[in-house]
């Protein structure tokens, strides 16, 4: 039996708690806000750089070009974008859970090497205390995400695909859907798979390619993965965000219900001890006028 | 009225969008000035300035590190992945990552890629020159 004093201390805890996930629901909403508009502003760029690419490209190219040719796949790499802190609801365990899914089909084909990339500290930890085989990492990004972060992972993940250790990219990412829906993408980074939109390309203007078409592609298409991972990185930011904001949220209303209860509890508590304590008071006069 | 739509976009934000007279791009083969009616071209560019006329005789001035520009029909695109213009340069700062990359190319010590620090010493030269042969034209410059 709960004395009155557990119950008001237990009060006193909860409304504590409700405080802080108040707080971080309120700061998980400032921040998406900002990470909304970045995603906003990075679409036209990512847009561009695609129709552009789209345009330059020949079909000839294409079947010599690296970023395109399919390559027997013997080492995969699966670049799995986590938060780097928790407390937004199962944003983590269920990216983890899907990359976990995808890799061990992928393990129990024999002929298959599965390399892991881990953007963000939850997926590492996960990860890294487990038997697979790490590849690189890249944690922390998120608390100031810059463009650099984009370069610096698209640099590793490009170089490791040309060079031959790996012959296949996937990444697992959270999609930023609206802020209470991600959905969970897992999606062929490289090589491409593609592209051209025939029906534009017919009344095509007559460009000038300066210095020429093909080199203008080529350099265009580094530029290109590395827009998409920067997207990929700010979709993760924004959804992380609106996950947290929904999951403190929950856990607010939760707080809400419980101090609720409790307070009932309390105060039932606080009645029955009243009503007993009058019934021993009238009982005992009523035991001395008896005597 | 001869004026050109300009669209500068870098990943992070529409750095620039307007009218302008003319564009002055640091092309992969040579300089070259963008007017009013110019031919469909696309081309890519280096590390450099691009200055853009604005109507009414003002000038605009932005560094770049390089990247693609696509003329049609009198609209210019640039995409590029660092542009910025030269009233928003933390000279600063520039100062500081020419001296850390200078250090880095004099100390030879194994493990650092020359490469990167080179392209970093370039592009902090690129930002001071703008800065110190531009920045007089701030006052011009509608904010």
């Amino acid at each position: 039996m709960a004395t009155l004093r557990d119950i008001k201390s237990r009060i006193k805890g909860v409304k504590s708690t409700q405080q802080i996930t108040k707080a971080m629901k309120m700061v998980a909403a400032a921040k998406l806000r900002r990470a909304q508009e970045n995603v906003v502003n990075a679409r036209p760029y990512a847009r561009k750089i695609w129709q552009l690419l789209s345009r330059l490209a020949n079909e000839n190219d294409l079947n010599t070009n690296p970023f395109f040719v399919q390559r027997e796949v013997k080492n995969v790499a699966y670049v799995i974008v986590t938060a780097d802190r928790g407390l937004c609801g199962a944003f983590n365990s269920n990216i983890i859970k899907e990359a976990v899914r995808n890799i061990n089909e992928d393990l129990n084909n024999d002929s298959l090497n599965v390399h892991l990339f881990c953007v963000g500290k939850k997926g590492f930890d996960f990860f890294s205390k487990r038997n697979f085989n790490l590849y690189g990492k890249n944690l922390g990004l998120f608390s100031s995400l810059k463009y650099s972060e984009a370069l610096d992972i698209s640099q590793k993940i490009i170089s490791a695909y040309l060079d031959g250790t790996f012959d296949k990219v996937i990444i697992i990412y959270n999609e930023f859907k609206s802020i209470i829906q991600q959905k969970i993408v897992v999606e062929q980074f490289l090589p491409i798979t593609l592209i051209t939109e025939r029906s534009e390309k017919k009344n095509e203007p007559n460009y000038i390619y300066e210095p020429n078409q093909k080199s203008i592609f080529d350099y265009m298409l580094p530029k290109h993965l590395r827009a998409q991972i920067w997207r990929i990185l700010l979709e993760s930011n924004a959804s992380e965000l609106g996950a947290r904001m929904t999951a403190m949220d929950n856990a607010s209303t939760n707080a809400k219900e419980l101090i609720r209860t409790l307070q009932l509890k309390y105060n039932k508590e606080r009645q029955a001890a009243i009503t007993k304590e009058l019934l021993e008071i009238v009982a005992g006069a009523n035991a001395l006028k008896a005597s | 009225m001869h004026e050109l739509d300009l669209d500068i976009i870098s990943p992070e934000k529409k750095v620039y969008s307007g009218k302008v007279k003319s564009v002055t791009i640091p092309g992969t083969k040579g300089n070259f000035q963008v007017l009013f009616n110019h031919a469909p071209l696309i081309s890519t560019f280096e590390l450099g300035i691009i200055k853009v006329g604005l109507p009414g005789d003002s000038t605009r001035i932005f560094t770049t590190s390089g990247g693609s520009a696509e003329i049609l029909d009198n609209k210019v695109l640039l995409l590029s992945d660092t542009i910025e213009a030269v009233e928003n340069i933390d000279l600063e700062r520039a100062l500081k990552s020419k001296v850390r990359a200078e250090e880095r190319l004099t100390n030879k010590s194994g493990s650092i890629d020359f490469d990167r620090a080179r392209a970093s010493l370039a592009k902090a030269m690129n930002r001071i020159k703008a800065v110190e042969k531009y920045s007089t034209l701030k006052k011009d410059i509608p904010i």
